[in-house]
């Protein structure tokens, strides 16, 4: 018996497959495309075949993420699977959360920068979420922001992380609209500044622009980050240099809705099988 | 399906006859009386007793929120130059100003006086300032000092000057005399009403709550625009007798109440039925709000003036942000509510601003989850469903694993 965390986000869809006892067996993220319900069935199909599972033997399974609503995993191109229906749609909230917590037990916030949105959650000792907060009518300070400002420097989106650790003399950028800021950015170009040093200014501001949401529930420590914009260690340092507080990375940063969705596929199927919560 | 979630209450077509009349007689069947704009925190008693008739713009800009007609008025008042970040009660009215009787509804009569309180903000200084200066009419302004902490002695005797001073106005532009009697008829109506709206609202503390918050939010209309007449206190006796059946035969009026929650600010007029219904499909009730309450306030005996005068100074949005959240707090605990939503109005400054403080405030002491929710009560250009809907279904959780 198996099961399925499936996060369906704006830029990209992750799987988690948990086994019986709870044990991650397979993960995987891939890019969303414009089919991010489609995307996250081929992802299934695929972690499923190279795990040798049937679908059948999927007890539950917990969609989260922009996607959730409509998740019907197709099963793709690999024909032989039986459609992978969600079970249940959790908010990514709830999902963080509850992924953040099995990782770091000490965490008590959690900062998520994804691809079109960013968010900030407060956890109690129990893990159970307290307060939360997300970020307004704009994407700005999230994965896509750094995406637009990597074209704008030609510079691939893994190393921006790095050229920004070696900017000496951080450029100011004001505006907090990812459109202007990349005019910003063209205009510091032009006038010659050093694109580390560009980078540099970019990271802060994303830094100063989640902290000023993550402020609104608190920055109780340990703080954990998470999300693909996670993996890129100028934002971290940017936030740590901020905030003066250590900040813990998840080995993978991405995937922790989707853990937290596949532990609540598996305690959801436990309630309903057993008629109370596990932990009770 | 919307309707299922919302059990609609038998006297519905009685209000809306009568907000229907009222605009009808604001229109064609005044036979000369004077038509006067107003904020929705003006003594109308004084203009009523002076033989007044009050039409009020921010019930106009609601209506036209509520019909999904308000975000091209809101255009044609951007396209005049006005701010996008201007109030959309006032850029409603502003823009309806420009386009005469091809308005929703044919627009508002035009008036032949404006009185404008800043009890309630301070939008309304230049909104009605601009109104005075297209229909060259004239303007009383009526200043009530922000009550940081207590209401002054000199506060109300400010105010009640200013009130002598609105008789004058009113006097001098229309000829009309204030009549002693009529006045203290008048606030007998008003005092009636609010009685009455306020008793509603209290019967909400039955589980399961009779009322949802789409039926306080549609039926505080006469309390706002009819507010001491005859006609608004027939109309809540009637829904008392209605909602005071539901409780006796629990009738509740969401199909399960599982969560009751209290609402913070203005509705979201133009999703009012469906923004609940998500609430409605997970089992929640908003049995309380501070809104509609803001209106339920006694006229207490004494000097009419300063009776006038400490009543309008007192409206909520003229306090400090600790008594809002003593209000919230009361609120949740009067209504033994499960948790709070809080709508970030972009368009009502004064109500919004400072929620995350009241917010804090709430949830320390009496450890009450609550959720803020962004949007605007007319201009549905900065409602984003998706966000909307992620942050609802994230709070909901939090009920669920709280309780």
């Amino acid at each position: 018996m198996y099961f399925l965390g499936v996060d369906i986000g704006s830029l990209t869809v992750k799987v988690v497959l948990l086994g019986g006892d709870g044990k991650i067996l397979a993960s995987g993220v891939n890019r969303a495309g414009y089919r991010g319900q489609e995307a996250a069935g081929a992802l299934v199909s695929t972690i499923l075949a190279d795990q040798g599972i049937p679908s059948t033997e999927i007890a539950y399974t917990v969609a989260t993420g922009y996607g959730r609503v409509t998740f019907v995993g197709t099963g793709g191109t690999c024909a032989p699977l039986t459609p992978v229906m969600a079970s249940e749609e959790i908010s990514e909230i709830s999902c963080q959360a509850r992924g953040v917590y099995h990782l770091f037990p000490g965490a008590r916030t959690i900062i998520d920068i994804g691809g079109q949105d960013s968010k900030a959650i407060r956890l109690a000792a129990s893990g159970r979420v307290v307060d939360f907060a997300m970020n307004d009518k704009c994407a700005a300070g999230t994965g896509r922001f750094l995406e637009v400002m990597a074209q704008a420097l030609e510079v691939d989106i893994q190393d921006l992380g790095d050229l920004s650790l070696r900017g000496t003399n951080k450029v100011n950028i004001s505006s907090t609209c990812t459109v202007f800021a990349e005019s910003e950015t063209i205009s510091h170009l032009a006038r010659g500044a050093d694109r580390a040093d560009i980078a540099a200014g970019l990271h802060e501001a994303i830094a100063s622009r989640v902290l000023g949401m993550a402020s609104r529930v608190g920055l109780e420590p340990q703080v954990v980050l998470t999300g693909g914009v996670a993996m890129n260690r100028g934002v971290a340092k940017a936030l740590e240099a901020k905030c003066g507080q250590a900040i813990v990375i998840p080995p993978h940063p991405q995937i922790t809705g989707a853990l937290g969705a596949a532990l609540l596929a598996r305690e959801r199927w436990e309630r309903s099988s057993s008629g109370h919560w596990p932990g009770d | 399906m919307t309707e299922k979630r919302y059990k609609k209450l038998k006297c519905a077509e009685d209000l809306t006859r009568l907000v229907e009349r009222h605009y009808a007689k604001a229109r064609y069947f005044r036979f000369g009386q004077p038509l006067a704009w107003v904020t929705s925190g003006a003594p109308v008693e004084l203009l009523r007793a002076m033989d007044v008739f009050p039409v009020y713009p921010e019930n106009y800009g609601a209506l036209c929120g509520a019909r999904g007609e308000a975000v091209a008025l809101c255009q044609a008042a951007e396209a005049q130059g006005y701010s996008g970040d201007l109030c959309s009660y006032a850029r409603s009215s502003l823009g309806m100003m420009s386009q005469g009787k091809k308005a929703p509804l044919g627009g508002l009569p035009r008036p032949n006086l404006l009185v404008c309180c800043n009890n309630i903000c301070g939008t309304v200084l230049k909104w009605y300032e601009a109104a005075s200066r297209f229909y060259d009419t004239p303007l009383f302004v009526l200043d009530t000092p922000f009550i940081h902490d207590q209401l002054t002695e000199y506060s109300i005797q400010y105010v009640a000057a200013q009130l002598q001073e609105l008789v004058r106005f009113v006097q001098k532009h229309t000829g009309r005399r204030l009549n002693q009697n009529k006045l203290k008829e008048i606030i007998s109506y008003s005092n009636q009403a609010t009685a009455l709206w306020q008793e509603i609202r209290e019967l909400c503390r039955a589980r399961p709550s009779p009322l949802n918050a789409p039926d306080l939010f549609v039926n505080m209309a006469p309390i706002v625009v009819l507010r001491s007449t005859k006609e608004a206190v027939g109309f809540y006796r009637q829904l008392h007798a209605e909602v005071q059946e539901r409780v006796q035969r629990g009738i509740g009026a969401i199909p399960q109440e599982r969560y009751r929650l209290v609402w913070d600010n203005i509705a979201i007029w133009y999703r009012l039925y469906r923004f609940y219904s998500y609430f409605v499909d997970r089992g929640a009730c908003f049995v309380a709000d501070t809104y509609t309450g803001g209106w339920a306030m006694q006229l207490q005996a004494g000097e009419p003036f300063e009776c006038l005068a400490r009543t309008y100074t007192s409206v909520f949005l003229n306090q400090s942000l600790e008594y809002r959240g003593q209000l919230l707090l009361d609120l949740i605990q009067h209504f033994s509510a499960d948790g709070f939503v809080m709508h970030s109005n972009r368009s009502c400054k004064p109500y919004s601003l400072g929620q995350y403080d009241v917010m804090r405030q709430v949830s320390q002491r009496c450890r009450v989850p609550g959720v803020i929710i962004e949007a605007d009560m007319c201009d549905s250009r900065v409602y984003s469903e998706e966000q909307v809907k992620t942050r609802i279904q994230a709070f909901m959780e939090t009920l669920d694993a709280a309780g």
